[in-house]
């Protein structure tokens, strides 16, 4: 990395030196172009001044023409030829014009290569950039997670503790660590998902079937939370998706409102589905927390957590509702979020291309 | 490591995590504190105007408000009730900025057990012996060279009678200042009596405090004739003022 920027500012400081190097160029050959004409017109003068001597000393006039051609004689009276003088007007506008287009070639070729370096310079920087921000808040995400894990362990060092205090440390401690490999597993993903080294099918997938595996695995979670988590799918709507990638969005948005659910003491989760203009629309709706109407695109991005008032919604990475939108994105469907403001609950619609009833 | 005879002392646990909060609470408790628990700073704010504790254990990242604004914001209100910081940043900046809010010691995230209980009970022994020495009514109130302060209300009137709020620390300070009168205190001294641990860097931060006390108290700050520098050593106090 080091090396490559090193090469990256040697390379920009060359370019540089060689623009000025052409600008100079450029300058240079005008003034030079100048005095060669200068010095030309003096020759020219010099020859008018000894055709003028010559025929004072008496030589004919044809003589003096077949001795200075560029020279014309008429009436006593010696002068440049027209012919002359246009030649080296001529010759100087074509060195000017000569210079203009070189030069200007050169000087775009040059500043095409600042623009392609500078780029990737900042590019680099933003890169960097946003690698520090990555590995601060990955860091920042682990030490809750790890801290409550150290807190339940020293607990039990510490103390003489009941069999019901203990199941209910061991049960945090599980909490924990499955938080944790949650976050690892969605950071891994996303990085995968941002380098673009996934690699997804594109086949028709059953929706109903899909949603109610995931469903199945939140039930005993949602009950638990007192939510009422159904699902009403119409059997036999096919999407064209990766089936792996299906399940990773729909457990994701299924997972956030659940969070969004959890802090105002429980209420509903509601999957529904319909079909329109050859595209299949996957609403999932909450009674939960919300958001605000603005943040809408927001939440989407990478590490947005809007904490509307709820404690749970820190249980996440911040990067689940970013893995359904890169993932929504590859399989050439889009993911939309509604609220009509905090405290008012949600409604996350997921869009695909209908895919055609597969033939049994 | 119970200690009893701690049952009527209150501790606010403001976490959002419910594990850790939980865990806390538990050990605390088991430590025969009495506890409260709320999961947001604004929760903790409104805790606070019904309420009152002992001490503050607050989270830094915090949603609605985070730990730094409720804690400035008990500052301001002039609540001087004791905050042990929890956060998951544990760098020297981050220290710092948590101890300017206000604050009076920091945890970084994660914690031993036995370090946090330590570092509870050293802030509440602090405020013992502070309330222990400003109990009475010849003790509560400092009385030199025309400065009057009072060490329960945390204000002072100085010698051209503006009134003026202290920080606890500030009064803290004054007070071991005030109890060793006419002796040298060294700056390990105060740090050790009024942060009780290595909460900053250097004992720069004492120096600091004693300008401050200066320059609110002494008629010319730049020759004090109370807060006296005994160099290489540490501070005297005297009360009558320098002959």
């Amino acid at each position: 990395m080091k090396a490559t920027r090193v090469f990256q500012l040697t390379a920009l400081a060359l370019v540089l030196v060689s623009a000025v190097q052409v600008g100079w160029w450029l300058f240079d050959q005008h003034g030079y172009t100048l005095e060669r004409v200068q010095a030309a017109r003096a020759l020219y003068a010099g020859q008018v001044r000894a055709a003028q001597a010559l025929l004072a000393a008496g030589m004919a006039e044809a003589q003096v023409r077949e001795l200075l051609p560029d020279i014309e004689v008429t009436g006593g009276q010696a002068a440049l030829a027209p012919a002359a003088e246009r030649a080296l007007e001529s010759e100087a506008v074509r060195r000017y014009r000569q210079y203009a287009w070189e030069g200007s070639f050169f000087l775009l070729a040059l500043a095409a290569c600042i623009a392609v370096i500078g780029r990737a310079l900042r590019a680099e920087a933003r890169v960097l950039a946003e690698q520090d921000d990555f590995l601060a808040l990955v860091s920042h995400q682990f030490k809750t997670p790890l801290a409550s894990l150290q807190l339940s362990l020293e607990t039990m060092a510490l103390r003489p503790l009941a069999p019901e205090q203990s199941r209910t440390l061991t049960e945090r401690m599980l909490a924990d660590l499955a938080r944790m490999e949650m976050m690892v597993t969605q950071i891994l993903e996303s990085v995968r998902l941002e380098r673009g080294r996934v690699d997804l099918k594109s086949e028709p997938v059953e929706l109903a079937g899909a949603v109610g595996r995931v469903v199945a695995a939140l039930e005993e979670r949602a009950r638990a939370q007192r939510i009422a988590l159904t699902s009403d799918v119409a059997p036999g709507l096919y999407v064209l998706t990766d089936p792996l990638a299906l399940d990773v969005i729909v457990r994701n948005v299924l997972e956030n409102a659940l969070a969004a659910v959890t802090p105002v003491g429980g209420g509903k989760v509601a999957v529904s589905a319909r079909v329109s203009d050859g595209e299949v629309a996957l609403a999932v709706r909450d009674s939960g927390v919300g958001f605000r109407p603005a943040d809408g695109a927001r939440l989407f991005e990478k590490f947005s957590r809007l904490h509307p008032g709820g404690g749970s919604s820190r249980y996440g990475t911040g990067l689940g509702l970013y893995i359904v939108k890169r993932l929504m994105q590859l399989a050439a469907g889009r993911v939309t979020a509604e609220s009509a403001g905090v405290g008012q609950g949600a409604c996350f619609v997921l869009t695909w291309p209908a895919a055609p009833v597969p033939p049994a | 490591m119970s200690t009893p005879a701690q049952s009527a002392i209150r501790v606010l646990v403001v976490e959002d995590d419910p594990h850790l909060a939980a865990g806390l609470m538990e050990n605390l408790r088991a430590e025969g504190y009495e506890v409260a628990q709320v999961g947001d700073g604004r929760a903790a704010l409104e805790w606070l105007r019904a309420g009152s504790c002992a001490l503050i254990v607050l989270d830094v990242m915090l949603p609605e408000l985070d730990g730094l604004d409720v804690c400035r914001t008990l500052r301001d209100q002039g609540n001087n009730t004791p905050v042990l910081f929890l956060t998951a940043r544990g760098d020297p900046a981050d220290r710092v900025r948590g101890l300017e809010a206000g604050g009076d010691d920091y945890l970084a995230k994660p914690f031993h057990l036995k370090e946090f209980l330590l570092r509870v009970r050293a802030i509440l022994k602090r405020w013992d012996w502070y309330r222990g020495a400003s109990a009475t009514a010849a003790t509560a109130v400092l009385r030199f060279g025309d400065n009057e302060v009072d060490f329960r209300a945390f204000r002072a009137r100085t010698w051209n009678g503006e009134p003026q709020e202290l920080t606890e620390k500030e009064a803290m300070i004054l007070k071991v200042l005030a109890e060793h009168a006419g002796e040298i205190v060294s700056r390990e001294d105060l740090l050790e009596r009024v942060w009780g641990y290595d909460v900053f860097p250097s004992t720069r931060t004492v120096d600091n405090f004693i300008l401050r006390l200066r320059k609110r108290f002494e008629r010319d700050p730049a020759n004090p004739r109370h807060f006296l520098t005994v160099w290489g050593v540490g501070y005297r106090f005297l009360a009558e003022g320098e002959p």
